[in-house]
């Protein structure tokens, strides 16, 4: 078997559906529905279709289980032990279980929650992270900041499933946050091994990480402002090994990229308009 | 005289444990060596092939599998040196070069539609094999001098008997036409034939030396 598979070469049976993150960003759709001004966009029982989104968020997580079960699957295969070192491909393994598991809870939840796999759709831009050909820059695309990620949505989720008085979502959410918690200090910690004497190595890998986390905050998904669908989960960010300065910075990208999205929404609504008239 | 000063035997009654055992200290540094080794391509393999298995249930066993494969590359990799072998990766090799070749054949498989393939090598050959050498190893070591090792093997044992019947159990799913039972039986018989000629994971007697035939009667 070759090293390194593209994203294109993902296996998956005849329920998925793929799409492109471009098509879900720039789907006309999105503008009529930011024009309806419903209200924050926190997770919160009180939302309309709180429900409807709450099943969609869980397909998401889910599907991102699989790519993050396959992210670490391919570290464990593509690198030799000279690039990466035996402990760090057990750490991989010990993910692959994590994630597999998580794959499991995710799809007793949607099980739970009234949705089935396939429902929605799946976008693979996750596991794109996990192509980087530098086990340290994948490292840091995936366990800082995709897994880094997985604690904001999980934290989120376990609160909304504590308010909307479901006890199954938010314990199985809470044991998922204690993974991801472990996943992050792994990626840490291996940054910190791996470019100890090589800092110009360490600094694209923080500059990858954090391409990617302007990725993951995806025009505003992602905060520490009411108007974000999900919430920077900082108090288990920092027992993942997350320093208050890189929260303070993520939360300013956060905020960089929610205000991208308002103006795109106006420039959009504005061009709407125009046509019309 | 107080009974509590009474002499009682050192080993009581049941406890049968004997000495020496089948294996030098070298001997089974080497094995253990050669176990890593071949674990430990097993563990990168499986979480490869994760991503290329379009099956859900397949594709979470064989993420669950990886670890566990994964830890038995580790606890041998631990053991090398209470073995006296300080330079882990100077054994951390195949037992001679058909038996790398067979490992390569049994990570050769990778399109979307060869599942039965790559199953069948790790768990209808492989594995088995596993059970095999470790069993072999199991009964031949002295429990009083080798006993770290008898533990891994006891603990690593359960887990190969585990992993080889949630194998063996999806192949059973997956083998549905006859079509598919040839499929299995080529594939199986290209890696057997490999195997043989390595003479196993530790290289020849990986199951001990065969003794002469015995004339009956």
């Amino acid at each position: 078997m070759k090293k390194f598979l593209a994203e294109s070469e993902l296996a998956r049976d005849e329920r998925f559906v793929r799409t492109k993150i471009e098509d879900r960003v720039f789907d006309p759709r999105g503008v009529k529905i930011a024009q309806r001004n419903t209200g924050p966009a926190k997770m919160a029982i009180d939302r309309p279709a709180a429900a409807e989104r709450s099943r969609s968020l869980m397909h998401g997580i889910f599907v991102g289980e699989i790519q993050a079960l396959e992210g670490a699957g391919r570290t464990c295969y593509d690198f030799d032990v000279d690039e990466a070192p035996f402990a760090l491909k057990l750490d991989m393994a010990r993910q692959c279980w994590d994630e597999s598991r998580h794959c499991e809870i995710s799809i007793k939840l949607g099980d739970h929650m009234g949705t089935e796999i396939g429902e929605y759709t799946e976008s693979t831009f996750l596991f794109a992270a996990a192509c980087n050909p530098d086990p340290v820059l994948r490292l840091c695309g995936v366990n800082r900041a995709l897994e880094g990620l997985a604690i904001d949505v999980f934290s989120s989720m376990k609160e909304f499933g504590d308010e909307s008085g479901d006890p199954v979502l938010e314990f199985c959410e809470d044991w998922m946050l204690a993974d991801e918690v472990t996943h992050v200090k792994m990626g840490s910690d291996w940054l910190r091994r791996l470019t100890d004497k090589d800092p110009e190595r360490r600094e694209r890998a923080l500059e990858f990480q954090r391409t990617v986390d302007a990725i993951f905050n995806l025009g505003g998904f992602r905060g520490d402002e009411e108007e974000n669908v999900i919430q920077l989960a900082r108090r288990f960010r920092e027992l993942a090994g997350f320093t208050e300065e890189e929260n303070d910075s993520l939360s300013a990208l956060a905020r960089e990229s929610t205000e991208q999205a308002r103006e795109m929404a106006e420039m959009a609504t504005a061009a709407l308009n125009a046509q019309s008239s | 005289m107080s009974d509590h000063t009474k002499a009682r035997a050192p080993f009581a009654p049941w406890d049968r444990r004997g000495l020496p055992g089948l294996f030098s200290v070298e001997e089974t540094a080497r094995r253990g060596g050669n176990y890593k080794w071949a674990e430990m391509r097993l563990f990168e393999v499986l979480g490869g092939w994760v991503a290329t298995v379009p099956e859900l249930d397949v594709k979470l066993v064989l993420g669950r599998h990886a670890w566990f494969h994964a830890e038995h590359a580790k606890r041998w990799d631990e053991r090398l040196p209470e073995l006296r072998e300080m330079n882990r990766e100077r054994l951390n090799v195949p037992p001679n070069p058909e038996f790398e070749a067979f490992m390569d054949s049994v990570r050769e498989p990778e399109g979307a539609e060869l599942t039965i393939e790559k199953l069948v090598g790790v768990y209808r050959v492989l594995i088995p094999r596993f059970i095999g050498v470790y069993t072999y190893h199991l009964n031949g070591t002295s429990r009083i001098t080798d006993a770290p090792t008898i533990r891994s093997l006891t603990f690593i044992l359960q887990d190969e008997y585990e992993t080889w019947r949630d194998g063996e159990m999806l192949l059973q799913s997956l083998i549905d036409s006859p079509a598919k039972a040839e499929r299995a039986a080529r594939r199986y018989e290209t890696l057997e034939t490999l195997y043989v000629a390595s003479g196993g994971i530790a290289g020849p007697g990986s199951l001990g030396e065969q003794s002469a035939e015995v004339p009956v009667g």
